[in-house]
């Protein structure tokens, strides 16, 4: 255990170092996916502009919720960069997953660090800023309660989206023409829950709270981060069972994937 | 005692049919239509510790499928498999870490690293002590003469400078077996050579036990006492290459010049391959006919200038043995 963590510092670091190379191509990486953030929270923006509030919820709260879901997806996507469903695709096609296969190393480990997407931190840094602007907007009162559960949250939030990126890259073990129904799966799954759950239709809630609970993740957190009643009527505790949900996510990804490595067929070449 | 120790080994592979589009792609993530490839169909084998055993068969006929299964890669359909008294895919890091492999289309090594920066990753990965790690890299380095492109980052290497670095890397950690799929694929003559050297001398010199797939069976002659061969999957010829020549190179080659171009030179008894101008070319069965009957039988009606006569080659054989599933019966 010990020694696969020193590997995976090690790896990661070759990573780092091989992605630092092309710095051009990192920079431009880089800027262009803040740069869709940012483009997406301005429409969001317009909307208000217009309309003030949606469901009672102000541009203020709603951007509190959108810049959570994303940082801790671009945190998640940074470190689990290895799962990405299209790259770990890709490495299965191209017979270069045999490889990690042959080393005599924890392979999930492995796959974390075959990749680290610094490039990710411009969506990041953005998100935090999102962050910032909510809190400048619609400012929190804010409790030790509080304090200390934000960080939690945003690690469920990563444990619950890594979770989504081993099952998307586990079903490339299959199908991998089915990418972009994975990513449906994934991006599509952090861009529905950056808004506020009460405003979908009910069978579309039922999904995300009984299927996928990733209501747990953001949702219920932020009405109590912001001190709104809940519409939906949920238990006082729904705000705290965040991490619950994001370990249960993740356990479920990891009994899958390791279902998948049995099944794995490699390439034919 | 064997090493590695095969019985009815069998794989099938699942392929789905593909559906294109977006509705397609979502029915192949639930729908079960596939086709059975049977690649691998319950094979029987045993090598011995020191073995170096040549691993043969047309495109498509299995071998990277059984060597992925030795190598711990793929989880076989049925059968018994036992690498180091290890089922590889049941103990995978176990049995990785006292292997080595090679599979000559990719590369282990990391691409945006130089060399010696991989093999030194390598170390760590393994666990190579260091003064073993330094003896060991000495050596090969001296044997595959990789010293001029040590510090050259992988993607920059030619195709033999990279197939040199890899097959170190893969023996750096002194591993007991050593998995060679199609090590030569692709070099030149020289780097072909230089390659055989350094796996016959880790052989013999190690003690390692080595299986190597090869479609040059130039590797099989210079390396291999023993061959298998393998053909949709079966396991068709397993034995030394010299009874496999002994059995199935029975044919012999005649090259003959005449005095003048004969329109037809046909003559009973063997059978003419080639006729083209004043040269015909002649096969006949080792035991069915001498070669000095032959040139009786022929100088008897035409003028012979020139005459050679030739033995198959290992190539011709095997040719054959693919082409008309010789060892089917
Ligand atoms: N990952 C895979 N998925 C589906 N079918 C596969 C896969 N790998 C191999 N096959 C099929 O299994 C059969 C055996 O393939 P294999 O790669 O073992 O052949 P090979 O003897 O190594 O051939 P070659 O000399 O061309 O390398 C082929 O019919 C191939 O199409
Ligand atoms: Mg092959």
């Amino acid at each position: 255990m010990r020694h696969s963590f020193e590997l995976y510092h090690r790896l990661l670091s070759v990573q780092l170092r091989s992605q630092l190379q092309y710095r051009f191509s990192f920079l431009l990486e880089m800027f262009s996916t803040a740069f869709v953030v940012l483009l997406e929270f301005a429409s969001i923006a317009l909307v208000f502009e217009r309309f003030g509030h949606i469901k009672g919820w102000s541009l203020g709260e709603v951007a509190f919720l959108y810049g959570l879901v994303e940082t801790a997806f671009g945190l998640m996507d940074m470190v689990f960069s290895g799962f990405d469903p299209q790259r770990f695709g890709q490495s299965v096609r191209r017979g270069t997953f045999d490889q990690l296969l042959l080393r005599p190393i924890n392979i999930t480990a492995q796959v974390m660090g075959s990749d680290f997407a610094l490039r990710r931190l411009g969506k990041i840094a953005l998100g935090i800023g999102i962050l910032a602007y909510a809190l400048a907007l619609n400012p929190i009162t804010w409790t030790l309660g509080k304090i200390l559960y934000l960080p939690v949250v945003v690690a469920s939030n990563i444990l619950f989206f890594g979770g989504l990126f081993v099952v998307g890259a586990t079903i490339t073990f299959w199908t991998v023409e089915s990418i972009e129904v994975i990513n449906i799966l994934t991006y599509g799954g952090s861009f529905v829950i950056s808004y506020p759950m009460h405003i979908y239709q009910q069978w579309m809630r039922h999904f995300f709270t009984y299927l996928v609970p990733a209501i747990f993740l953001t949702y219920f957190p932020a009405l109590y981060f912001l001190d709104k009643p809940d519409p939906l009527h949920f238990p006082a505790y729904a705000p705290f069972l965040s991490p619950a949900a994001g370990l249960l996510v993740w356990a479920a990804s990891m009994a899958f994937w390791h279902f998948g490595l049995k099944h794995y067929q490699s390439t034919g070449t | 005692m064997n090493i590695i120790n095969v019985h009815q080994l069998h794989k099938q592979f699942k392929v789905s049919k593909h559906r294109r589009g977006m509705w397609g792609a979502v029915r192949n993530l639930v729908s079960q239509d596939y086709q059975l490839v049977e690649a691998v169909d319950h094979i029987d084998f045993q090598i011995g510790p020191g073995e170096l055993v040549g691993y043969l068969g047309p495109n498509g006929a299995g071998k990277s499928t059984t060597i992925k299964m030795l190598a711990g890669l793929l989880v076989p359909t049925g059968g018994i498999l036992e690498v180091n008294g290890r089922v590889p895919w049941r103990e995978r890091q176990a049995h990785v870490a006292e292997i080595g492999a090679v599979f000559g289309q990719r590369t282990t090594l990391w691409w945006d690293l130089p060399v010696i920066e991989s093999l030194a990753l390598l170390k760590h990965i393994y666990k190579i002590p260091e003064a073993r790690f330094q003896h060991n890299l000495a050596e090969f380095t001296d044997m595959l003469a990789l010293a001029p492109f040590l510090n050259t980052p992988v993607r920059s290497l030619s195709l033999g400078q990279r197939m040199r670095a890899d097959i170190c890397a893969a023996l750096l950690h002194e591993p007991k077996i050593l998995f060679l799929d199609e090590p030569t694929i692709g070099l030149d003559v020289v780097a072909k050579e230089r390659i055989r050297q350094f796996i016959k001398q880790v052989n013999q010199a190690r003690g390692v036990t080595v299986i190597l797939t090869t479609h040059d069976l130039q590797d099989v002659e210079k390396l291999c006492e023993r061959v298998m061969i393998i053909d949709r999957g079966r396991l068709l010829f397993d034995g030394q290459l010299k009874s496999l020549r002994d059995r199935f190179g029975g044919r012999r080659e005649m090259i003959v010049d005449f005095t003048e171009s004969y329109p037809d030179v046909a003559v009973e008894g063997a059978q003419l391959i080639a006729h083209d101008g004043v040269r015909a070319t002649y096969q006949f069965e080792r035991d069915e006919l001498t070669a000095s009957t032959l040139i009786g039988r022929i100088s008897s009606r035409y003028r012979i200038r020139d005459l050679t006569v030739r033995e198959t080659e290992i190539e011709e054989t095997i040719r054959r043995i693919y082409e008309k599933g010789l060892l089917e019966s």
